[in-house]
């Protein structure tokens, strides 16, 4: 492998597709992560509720997701989504892999970030809950105002690492068709009949959003630390 | 005021509160003491629903409270100081105060920080307002939860040995606050190991041992005249002023 081929094969049209899809990939991973968080919240209120039936539901979403591989739920939903909505509902729609994508890889996220949430949520100090009491707030109230602003400082570490995991998953969408990054690299191999390259500057892309991420993220610990 | 009939609290096997009934009226000054371990945290955190009685009743103005369904409203009224102030620290000394009226008791913003620096300005803490609990020593945080409870405007406040956790040369001021509403006509309930203030402050002392209210009268009934051995033998282990 040479120089030349390099420069035969990354032009600059190639460079401008592979970094749009790389941007997808970043899009696709944060509204994983948005999605996600919402999902996370509500199953972990859910697992930590009084309710049986509420706890089961989280549980079996939790360990369905947890028992199976990412790229099967990934494809499942691609395949399935249509064949349930028009079952269901009698509407039948063709899955935009992006958007179908983007959902599983959330739901995905939310199962494993529902222990992270649970966790962050029960370290707050008790006494908490009961200052909150004392001057009548209520359970919700009390979630939002004073619980999960604490629990979110725990979380915001572990929470962005979170993201490098979504923005690495979000390559498993290249299955059903969507052009995120890593599928960038494999089009344009193709058509070039060389894949090294294309997979070598999308390995450096992905290291460059990677590696930004954690140093932002080390900067923000630290900072955190200090304010405690 | 509050009226707790035949309150009995269980955790596992140790009884912590034991078949209690506990009467405060308005403008009284009760002083709860005891050894460690005998009760009185769980007793005066069931007053205010903190822990939920097995057995016994809870009523507030003669409205029994309702430990099934979320009592907060009934207790609104009701302060509590914690022995480890449990302020909230990602709020600011001003937003600790206004929180409960805003959100729960529906008092405009502006209303209730205007409340809020008069409370603060009592407590001798007003130039903290915008500080954040972890700014303030024990003794300053002791007195913001004090002011927090007093924003509630509380009929009466209950106090889980407030001076416990702080310094030796904190407590004066946050017992010299104390004082204070007691002086004012504030109705108190103090969980405390200061036997001085308990005997200058209060209008009634209770002394209870294993769950239960073992003694109670005036501080020179309890403290110059006690009657039973349990009593004796406290009184002859603390140190008193
Ligand atoms: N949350 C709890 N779980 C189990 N046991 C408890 C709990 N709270 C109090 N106890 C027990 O109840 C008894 C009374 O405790 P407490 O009310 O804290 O006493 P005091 O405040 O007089 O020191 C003690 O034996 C204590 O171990
Ligand atoms: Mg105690």
């Amino acid at each position: 492998m040479s120089l030349e081929a390099f420069q035969r094969i990354m032009t600059s049209e190639n460079v401008h597709f592979m970094l749009r899809s790389a941007s997808y990939s970043v899009i696709i991973a944060i509204c994983a992560l948005v999605g996600g968080s919402v999902l996370g919240l509500l199953s972990a209120s859910m697992k930590m509720s009084k309710h049986g039936v509420l706890r089961g539901i989280a549980n079996v979403y939790v360990e369905i997701i947890r028992g199976t591989p990412m790229l099967l739920q990934i494809m499942l939903l691609f395949l399935g989504g249509p064949v349930i909505t028009k079952s269901l509902f009698k509407f039948v729609f063709t899955p935009n892999p992006y958007v179908i994508g983007a959902v599983a890889v959330a739901i995905n996220s939310g199962a494993y970030s529902t222990e992270l949430f649970r966790s962050a949520i029960q370290s707050v100090d008790k006494g908490q809950w009961e200052a909150a009491r004392t001057i009548g707030l209520n359970h919700w109230q009390t979630m939002k105002e004073i619980i999960l602003p604490q629990a979110f400082k725990r979380i915001l570490p572990p929470y962005i690492n979170e993201f490098i995991v979504l923005l690495k998953d979000s390559s498993l969408l290249s299955s059903i068709g969507a052009v995120e990054l890593l599928q960038s690299a494999r089009v344009i191999g193709a058509d070039n009949y060389n894949y090294l390259v294309p997979l070598l500057c999308a390995t450096g892309m992905y290291l460059v959003m990677t590696l930004t991420i954690s140093f932002f993220a080390r900067k923000l610990e630290r900072r955190l630390a200090e304010s405690d | 005021m509050i009226n707790a009939v035949h309150i009995s609290k269980h955790f596992g096997a140790v009884k912590a509160v034991d078949d209690v009934s506990l009467h405060i009226q308005k403008g009284e000054v009760i002083c709860i003491i005891g050894p460690s371990g005998s009760g009185k945290s769980t007793l005066i955190r069931c007053l205010h629903g903190l822990e939920t009685p097995d057995s016994g009743e809870l009523y507030v103005n003669g409205e029994k409270v309702d430990f099934s369904k979320d009592s907060t409203r009934q207790l609104a009224h009701v302060g509590f100081v914690f022995q480890l102030f449990n302020l909230f620290p990602h709020k600011t000394v001003l937003e600790n105060l206004t929180l409960g009226p805003i959100k729960a008791g529906g008092v405009p913003q502006a209303q209730a920080e205007e409340t809020a620096h008069k409370l603060l300005k009592r407590v001798g803490l007003d130039d903290k307002a915008q500080s954040y609990p972890a700014q303030l020593s024990g003794g300053q945080k002791q007195r913001v939860a004090i002011a927090r409870a007093l924003c509630q405007s509380p009929e009466v406040i209950l106090f889980d040995e407030p001076t416990s956790a702080l310094d030796p040369e904190m407590i004066g001021e946050v017992l010299n606050v104390m004082k204070e509403l007691a002086d004012e006509g504030m109705t108190l309930a103090v969980v405390t190991h200061e036997m001085g203030f308990a005997r200058k402050v209060a209008s009634r002392v209770l002394f209870v041992d294993g769950g239960k209210i073992i003694e109670e009268g005036t501080p020179d009934q309890i403290f110059d005249h006690p009657q039973s051995d349990r009593l004796k033998l406290f009184l002859s282990q603390v140190i008193h002023i």
